[in-house]
Protein backbone atom coordinates (compact mmCIF):
# COMPACT_ATOMS: atom_id res chain seq x y z
CA UNK A 1 0.00 0.00 0.00
CA UNK A 2 1.21 3.14 -0.67
CA UNK A 3 1.18 6.30 1.34
CA UNK A 4 -1.07 8.58 1.12
CA UNK A 5 1.23 11.61 1.79
CA UNK A 6 2.53 10.35 -1.87
CA UNK A 7 -0.74 10.49 -3.11
CA UNK A 8 -1.81 13.78 -2.35
CA UNK A 9 1.58 15.24 -3.31
CA UNK A 10 0.45 13.90 -6.84
CA UNK A 11 -2.97 15.32 -6.66
CA UNK A 12 -1.39 18.62 -5.66
CA UNK A 13 1.00 18.34 -8.11
CA UNK A 14 -1.56 17.65 -11.00
CA UNK A 15 -4.48 19.41 -9.60
CA UNK A 16 -4.55 21.59 -12.76
CA UNK A 17 -4.87 18.54 -15.20
CA UNK A 18 -7.91 17.19 -13.00
CA UNK A 19 -9.50 20.70 -13.10
CA UNK A 20 -9.31 20.57 -16.90
CA UNK A 21 -10.40 17.22 -17.11
CA UNK A 22 -13.50 17.86 -15.38
CA UNK A 23 -14.38 21.52 -16.38
CA UNK A 24 -15.05 19.81 -20.00
CA UNK A 25 -17.20 17.17 -18.95
CA UNK A 26 -19.27 19.24 -16.68
CA UNK A 27 -21.80 22.70 -17.05
CA UNK A 28 -21.46 24.05 -13.31
CA UNK A 29 -18.96 24.32 -10.61
CA UNK A 30 -21.28 22.40 -8.88
CA UNK A 31 -21.48 19.18 -10.89
CA UNK A 32 -17.19 19.53 -11.43
CA UNK A 33 -16.28 19.86 -7.54
CA UNK A 34 -18.63 16.77 -7.30
CA UNK A 35 -16.68 15.48 -10.33
CA UNK A 36 -13.55 16.29 -8.90
CA UNK A 37 -13.67 14.92 -6.06
CA UNK A 38 -15.38 11.21 -7.84
CA UNK A 39 -11.98 11.11 -9.40
CA UNK A 40 -9.70 11.83 -6.47
CA UNK A 41 -11.09 8.99 -5.63
CA UNK A 42 -11.34 6.59 -8.22
CA UNK A 43 -7.61 7.49 -8.43
CA UNK A 44 -6.79 6.83 -4.95
CA UNK A 45 -8.73 3.71 -5.50
CA UNK A 46 -6.92 2.58 -8.06
CA UNK A 47 -3.39 4.50 -6.96
CA UNK A 48 -1.78 1.01 -5.86
CA UNK A 49 -2.09 -0.46 -9.54
CA UNK A 50 -0.22 1.96 -11.15
CA UNK A 51 2.82 0.03 -12.32
CA UNK A 52 4.65 2.53 -14.17
CA UNK A 53 4.17 1.00 -17.43
CA UNK A 54 3.14 4.56 -18.37
CA UNK A 55 3.64 8.02 -17.50
CA UNK A 56 1.86 8.85 -14.67
CA UNK A 57 -0.34 11.86 -16.11
CA UNK A 58 -0.62 9.49 -19.06
CA UNK A 59 -2.71 7.07 -16.10
CA UNK A 60 -4.43 10.26 -14.57
CA UNK A 61 -6.20 10.85 -17.88
CA UNK A 62 -7.30 8.02 -18.62
CA UNK A 63 -8.64 7.41 -14.63
CA UNK A 64 -10.50 11.00 -15.15
CA UNK A 65 -11.75 10.70 -18.21
CA UNK A 66 -13.17 7.19 -17.76
CA UNK A 67 -14.84 8.55 -14.51
CA UNK A 68 -16.20 11.66 -16.07
CA UNK A 69 -17.77 9.23 -19.06
CA UNK A 70 -20.29 7.36 -16.11
CA UNK A 71 -20.57 11.35 -14.17
CA UNK A 72 -24.38 12.16 -13.75
CA UNK A 73 -25.47 15.14 -13.54
CA UNK A 74 -27.31 15.96 -10.05
CA UNK A 75 -29.06 18.30 -9.42
CA UNK A 76 -28.50 18.49 -5.80
CA UNK A 77 -24.95 18.61 -3.93
CA UNK A 78 -23.90 14.82 -2.66
CA UNK A 79 -23.71 14.90 1.00
CA UNK A 80 -20.85 13.11 1.17
CA UNK A 81 -19.02 15.79 -0.95
CA UNK A 82 -16.05 17.58 0.91
CA UNK A 83 -16.56 20.88 0.89
CA UNK A 84 -13.78 22.97 -0.94
CA UNK A 85 -15.49 25.95 -2.94
CA UNK A 86 -12.95 28.34 -1.14
CA UNK A 87 -10.38 26.63 -1.69
CA UNK A 88 -10.30 25.27 -5.16
CA UNK A 89 -9.38 27.16 -8.33
CA UNK A 90 -11.65 30.15 -7.97
CA UNK A 91 -9.35 32.41 -9.15
CA UNK A 92 -11.80 34.99 -7.63
CA UNK A 93 -9.63 37.53 -6.24
CA UNK A 94 -7.17 38.60 -8.97
CA UNK A 95 -9.58 37.63 -11.91
CA UNK A 96 -8.66 38.40 -14.93
CA UNK A 97 -12.26 39.44 -16.55
CA UNK A 98 -10.71 39.09 -20.82
CA UNK A 99 -9.70 35.88 -19.83
CA UNK A 100 -13.25 34.51 -17.83
CA UNK A 101 -14.57 35.39 -20.80
CA UNK A 102 -12.17 33.66 -23.53
CA UNK A 103 -12.64 30.50 -21.53
CA UNK A 104 -16.08 30.34 -20.99
CA UNK A 105 -16.01 30.82 -25.13
CA UNK A 106 -13.54 27.91 -25.42
CA UNK A 107 -15.78 25.92 -22.74
CA UNK A 108 -18.69 26.61 -24.30
CA UNK A 109 -16.93 25.95 -28.37
CA UNK A 110 -15.76 22.34 -26.96
CA UNK A 111 -18.97 21.49 -25.44
CA UNK A 112 -20.45 21.75 -28.62
CA UNK A 113 -18.28 18.37 -28.91
CA UNK A 114 -19.76 15.09 -28.35
CA UNK A 115 -18.28 13.29 -25.53
CA UNK A 116 -15.55 11.15 -27.31
CA UNK A 117 -14.50 14.28 -29.46
CA UNK A 118 -14.29 16.51 -26.50
CA UNK A 119 -11.75 13.71 -24.70
CA UNK A 120 -9.92 13.90 -27.99
CA UNK A 121 -9.52 17.73 -28.12
CA UNK A 122 -8.74 17.73 -24.54
CA UNK A 123 -5.60 16.30 -24.80
CA UNK A 124 -4.85 18.11 -28.08
CA UNK A 125 -5.29 21.41 -26.50
CA UNK A 126 -3.24 19.84 -23.80
CA UNK A 127 -0.48 19.50 -26.72
CA UNK A 128 -0.26 16.01 -26.41
CA UNK A 129 1.08 13.56 -29.22
CA UNK A 130 -1.18 11.42 -31.52
CA UNK A 131 0.51 8.28 -29.79
CA UNK A 132 -0.20 9.40 -26.07
CA UNK A 133 -3.66 10.47 -27.23
CA UNK A 134 -4.14 6.91 -28.91
CA UNK A 135 -3.33 5.50 -25.48
CA UNK A 136 -5.28 7.25 -23.38
CA UNK A 137 -8.18 7.08 -25.98
CA UNK A 138 -7.73 3.40 -27.31
CA UNK A 139 -7.95 4.66 -30.56
CA UNK A 140 -5.22 4.22 -33.38
CA UNK A 141 -2.78 6.76 -33.96
CA UNK A 142 -4.07 7.28 -37.67
CA UNK A 143 -7.95 7.39 -36.62
CA UNK A 144 -6.67 10.29 -34.15
CA UNK A 145 -5.29 12.23 -36.80
CA UNK A 146 -8.54 12.05 -39.04
CA UNK A 147 -10.78 12.84 -36.21
CA UNK A 148 -8.65 15.53 -34.98
CA UNK A 149 -8.89 17.21 -38.55
CA UNK A 150 -13.21 16.33 -38.23
CA UNK A 151 -13.22 17.97 -35.39
CA UNK A 152 -11.02 21.36 -36.38
CA UNK A 153 -13.29 21.54 -38.99
CA UNK A 154 -16.86 20.64 -36.98
CA UNK A 155 -15.12 24.15 -34.29
CA UNK A 156 -14.44 26.23 -37.17
CA UNK A 157 -18.04 26.17 -38.69
CA UNK A 158 -19.34 26.27 -34.85
CA UNK A 159 -16.80 29.20 -34.44
CA UNK A 160 -18.32 31.09 -37.98
CA UNK A 161 -21.81 30.18 -36.47
CA UNK A 162 -21.58 32.04 -32.97
CA UNK B 1 -12.11 32.92 -31.95
CA UNK B 2 -9.85 30.68 -34.03
CA UNK B 3 -8.48 27.52 -33.03
CA UNK B 4 -5.01 28.91 -32.46
CA UNK B 5 -6.88 31.46 -30.18
CA UNK B 6 -8.68 28.33 -28.59
CA UNK B 7 -5.25 27.20 -27.77
CA UNK B 8 -3.73 30.31 -26.62
CA UNK B 9 -6.71 30.97 -23.94
CA UNK B 10 -5.96 27.07 -22.70
CA UNK B 11 -1.97 27.73 -22.88
CA UNK B 12 -2.95 30.90 -20.54
CA UNK B 13 -5.58 28.83 -18.56
CA UNK B 14 -3.06 26.26 -17.45
CA UNK B 15 -0.18 28.83 -16.85
CA UNK B 16 -3.18 30.26 -14.40
CA UNK B 17 -4.06 27.19 -12.76
CA UNK B 18 -0.29 26.57 -12.20
CA UNK B 19 0.00 29.31 -10.34
CA UNK B 20 -3.26 28.92 -8.06
CA UNK B 21 -2.27 25.51 -6.64
CA UNK B 22 -4.55 25.96 -3.53
CA UNK B 23 -5.22 22.08 -2.67
CA UNK B 24 -3.99 21.33 0.40
CA UNK B 25 -2.61 17.69 1.24
CA UNK B 26 -5.36 17.23 4.20
CA UNK B 27 -7.84 18.30 1.92
CA UNK B 28 -6.81 15.56 -0.69
CA UNK B 29 -6.39 12.91 2.01
CA UNK B 30 -10.35 14.29 3.68
CA UNK B 31 -11.63 13.80 0.16
CA UNK B 32 -10.11 9.96 -0.62
CA UNK B 33 -11.69 9.53 3.29
CA UNK B 34 -14.85 10.59 2.41
CA UNK B 35 -15.73 7.69 0.34
CA UNK B 36 -17.26 9.02 -2.34
CA UNK B 37 -20.42 7.56 -3.12
CA UNK B 38 -20.75 6.22 -6.65
CA UNK B 39 -23.40 8.83 -8.56
CA UNK B 40 -25.34 5.56 -9.04
CA UNK B 41 -26.26 5.17 -5.54
CA UNK B 42 -28.71 7.48 -5.15
CA UNK B 43 -30.50 6.02 -8.18
CA UNK B 44 -29.83 2.56 -7.10
CA UNK B 45 -31.16 3.07 -3.69
CA UNK B 46 -34.88 4.58 -4.79
CA UNK B 47 -34.69 1.83 -7.51
CA UNK B 48 -34.07 -0.79 -4.42
CA UNK B 49 -36.65 0.79 -2.40
CA UNK B 50 -39.23 0.45 -5.71
CA UNK B 51 -38.17 -3.25 -6.08
CA UNK B 52 -39.37 -3.86 -2.81
CA UNK B 53 -42.40 -2.52 -3.03
CA UNK B 54 -43.35 -4.30 -5.94
CA UNK B 55 -41.98 -7.77 -4.35
CA UNK B 56 -43.90 -7.05 -1.15
CA UNK B 57 -47.05 -6.62 -3.56
CA UNK B 58 -46.24 -9.18 -5.59
CA UNK B 59 -46.48 -11.63 -2.23
CA UNK B 60 -49.70 -10.26 -1.59
CA UNK B 61 -51.11 -11.06 -4.95
CA UNK B 62 -48.94 -14.54 -4.78
CA UNK B 63 -50.71 -14.99 -0.97
CA UNK B 64 -54.00 -14.08 -1.92
CA UNK B 65 -54.40 -15.64 -5.39
CA UNK B 66 -57.07 -17.94 -4.26
CA UNK B 67 -59.72 -15.01 -4.23
CA UNK B 68 -59.21 -13.88 -8.02
CA UNK B 69 -61.96 -16.38 -9.15
CA UNK B 70 -62.56 -15.65 -13.16
CA UNK B 71 -60.19 -15.85 -15.65
CA UNK B 72 -60.03 -12.39 -16.33
CA UNK B 73 -58.56 -11.31 -12.42
CA UNK B 74 -56.63 -14.72 -13.05
CA UNK B 75 -54.96 -12.86 -15.93
CA UNK B 76 -55.02 -9.66 -14.59
CA UNK B 77 -52.97 -11.25 -11.47
CA UNK B 78 -50.65 -13.05 -13.21
CA UNK B 79 -49.61 -9.97 -15.63
CA UNK B 80 -49.70 -7.66 -12.48
CA UNK B 81 -47.02 -10.35 -10.71
CA UNK B 82 -44.71 -10.94 -14.32
CA UNK B 83 -44.57 -7.31 -14.24
CA UNK B 84 -43.90 -6.29 -10.54
CA UNK B 85 -40.69 -9.28 -10.28
CA UNK B 86 -39.27 -9.20 -13.76
CA UNK B 87 -39.13 -5.03 -14.39
CA UNK B 88 -37.53 -3.93 -11.56
CA UNK B 89 -35.01 -7.10 -11.64
CA UNK B 90 -33.88 -5.90 -14.87
CA UNK B 91 -33.68 -2.34 -13.98
CA UNK B 92 -31.50 -3.38 -11.13
CA UNK B 93 -29.20 -5.45 -13.10
CA UNK B 94 -28.92 -2.58 -15.64
CA UNK B 95 -27.79 0.32 -12.63
CA UNK B 96 -25.56 -2.72 -11.11
CA UNK B 97 -24.29 -3.24 -14.67
CA UNK B 98 -23.51 0.44 -14.80
CA UNK B 99 -21.83 0.40 -11.85
CA UNK B 100 -19.59 -2.10 -11.82
CA UNK B 101 -17.98 -0.94 -15.45
CA UNK B 102 -14.36 -0.89 -15.01
CA UNK B 103 -12.70 2.59 -14.96
CA UNK B 104 -9.29 1.08 -15.25
CA UNK B 105 -10.42 -1.65 -17.71
CA UNK B 106 -10.55 -0.55 -21.00
CA UNK B 107 -9.71 2.46 -22.87
CA UNK B 108 -12.00 5.31 -23.22
CA UNK B 109 -13.12 4.75 -26.32
CA UNK B 110 -14.05 0.99 -24.96
CA UNK B 111 -15.10 2.39 -21.41
CA UNK B 112 -17.59 4.93 -23.89
CA UNK B 113 -19.02 2.01 -25.96
CA UNK B 114 -19.91 0.12 -22.82
CA UNK B 115 -21.30 2.93 -20.50
CA UNK B 116 -23.60 4.32 -23.93
CA UNK B 117 -25.17 0.69 -24.66
CA UNK B 118 -25.45 -0.09 -20.65
CA UNK B 119 -27.72 3.44 -20.65
CA UNK B 120 -29.30 2.80 -23.76
CA UNK B 121 -30.35 -0.45 -22.23
CA UNK B 122 -31.44 0.99 -18.56
CA UNK B 123 -33.38 3.97 -20.85
CA UNK B 124 -35.56 0.80 -22.52
CA UNK B 125 -36.42 -0.43 -19.77
CA UNK B 126 -37.42 3.06 -18.26
CA UNK B 127 -39.57 3.21 -21.16
CA UNK B 128 -41.02 0.07 -21.24
CA UNK B 129 -42.05 0.46 -17.22
CA UNK B 130 -44.10 3.89 -18.24
CA UNK B 131 -45.95 2.15 -20.50
CA UNK B 132 -46.80 -1.35 -18.54
CA UNK B 133 -47.75 1.21 -15.76
CA UNK B 134 -49.94 3.01 -18.03
CA UNK B 135 -51.42 -0.45 -19.65
CA UNK B 136 -51.94 -1.59 -15.85
CA UNK B 137 -54.36 0.57 -15.42
CA UNK B 138 -56.79 -1.45 -17.42
CA UNK B 139 -56.95 -4.44 -15.01
CA UNK B 140 -55.30 -3.47 -11.95
CA UNK B 141 -58.41 -1.40 -10.43
CA UNK B 142 -60.78 -4.51 -10.93
CA UNK B 143 -57.55 -6.44 -9.07
CA UNK B 144 -57.37 -4.32 -5.89
CA UNK B 145 -60.59 -4.38 -5.50
CA UNK B 146 -61.29 -8.29 -5.56
CA UNK B 147 -58.19 -8.59 -3.26
CA UNK B 148 -58.72 -5.56 -0.97
CA UNK B 149 -62.37 -5.86 -0.82
CA UNK B 150 -63.58 -8.55 -2.23
CA UNK B 151 -65.73 -7.21 -4.71
CA UNK B 152 -66.20 -7.54 -8.42
CA UNK B 153 -65.47 -4.72 -10.84
CA UNK B 154 -68.81 -4.66 -13.19
CA UNK B 155 -68.17 -1.96 -15.98
CA UNK B 156 -71.79 -1.36 -16.75
CA UNK B 157 -72.28 -0.06 -13.10
CA UNK B 158 -70.19 2.53 -12.63
CA UNK B 159 -70.92 6.07 -11.58
CA UNK B 160 -70.45 8.48 -14.79
CA UNK B 161 -67.80 9.75 -12.65
CA UNK B 162 -66.12 7.22 -12.18
CA UNK B 163 -66.35 6.50 -16.00
CA UNK B 164 -64.68 9.83 -16.58
CA UNK B 165 -61.93 9.48 -14.21
CA UNK B 166 -60.66 6.15 -16.59
CA UNK B 167 -61.30 8.08 -19.86
CA UNK B 168 -59.67 10.63 -17.75
CA UNK B 169 -56.69 8.54 -17.16
CA UNK B 170 -56.82 6.40 -20.58
CA UNK B 171 -56.01 9.61 -22.34
CA UNK B 172 -53.75 11.14 -20.14
CA UNK B 173 -51.40 7.85 -20.49
CA UNK B 174 -51.76 8.36 -24.14
CA UNK B 175 -49.91 12.08 -23.85
CA UNK B 176 -47.67 10.85 -21.34
CA UNK B 177 -46.80 7.68 -23.26
CA UNK B 178 -46.14 9.69 -26.74
CA UNK B 179 -43.96 12.42 -24.53
CA UNK B 180 -41.94 9.78 -23.10
CA UNK B 181 -41.25 8.01 -26.27
CA UNK B 182 -40.07 11.37 -28.03
CA UNK B 183 -37.58 12.06 -25.30
CA UNK B 184 -36.67 8.67 -25.29
CA UNK B 185 -35.92 8.38 -29.35
CA UNK B 186 -33.98 11.89 -28.83
CA UNK B 187 -31.81 10.82 -26.33
CA UNK B 188 -30.98 7.22 -27.59
CA UNK B 189 -30.72 8.78 -31.30
CA UNK B 190 -27.80 10.82 -29.70
CA UNK B 191 -26.33 8.00 -28.11
CA UNK B 192 -27.07 5.63 -31.50
CA UNK B 193 -24.49 8.44 -32.83
CA UNK B 194 -22.21 8.43 -31.20
CA UNK B 195 -22.08 4.87 -30.65
CA UNK B 196 -21.74 4.94 -34.85
CA UNK B 197 -19.06 6.96 -34.66
CA UNK B 198 -17.28 5.30 -31.82
CA UNK B 199 -17.40 2.10 -33.81
CA UNK B 200 -16.22 3.68 -37.11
Amino acid sequence: MRNSDEFADLIREHQGLLYKVTAIYTNNEQDREDLFQDVVYQLWKYFDTFRNESKITTWMYRVAMNTAITHLKKSKRNPHTEPISDSLLHASENKDEVLEERLRLLHRHIKQLNTLERGIMLLLLEEKPYQEIAEITGLNPSNVGTRISRIKEKLRKNMVKS
Amino acid sequence: MELEELQANWVAMSQELENQKKLTNEIIVKMTRNNYRNKFSKLTNYETVGAVICYILTGFIVLNFGKLDTLYLKLSGVLTIAFLTVLPTLVLRALKRIRNLDILQGSYKENLIRYTKEKNRLLQLQQIAIFVSFLSVLFTPALALKLLRDKTLILSQLRPEQGMAIVFVLLLMVFVSRWGYRSYKKLTNSAETLLRDLEE
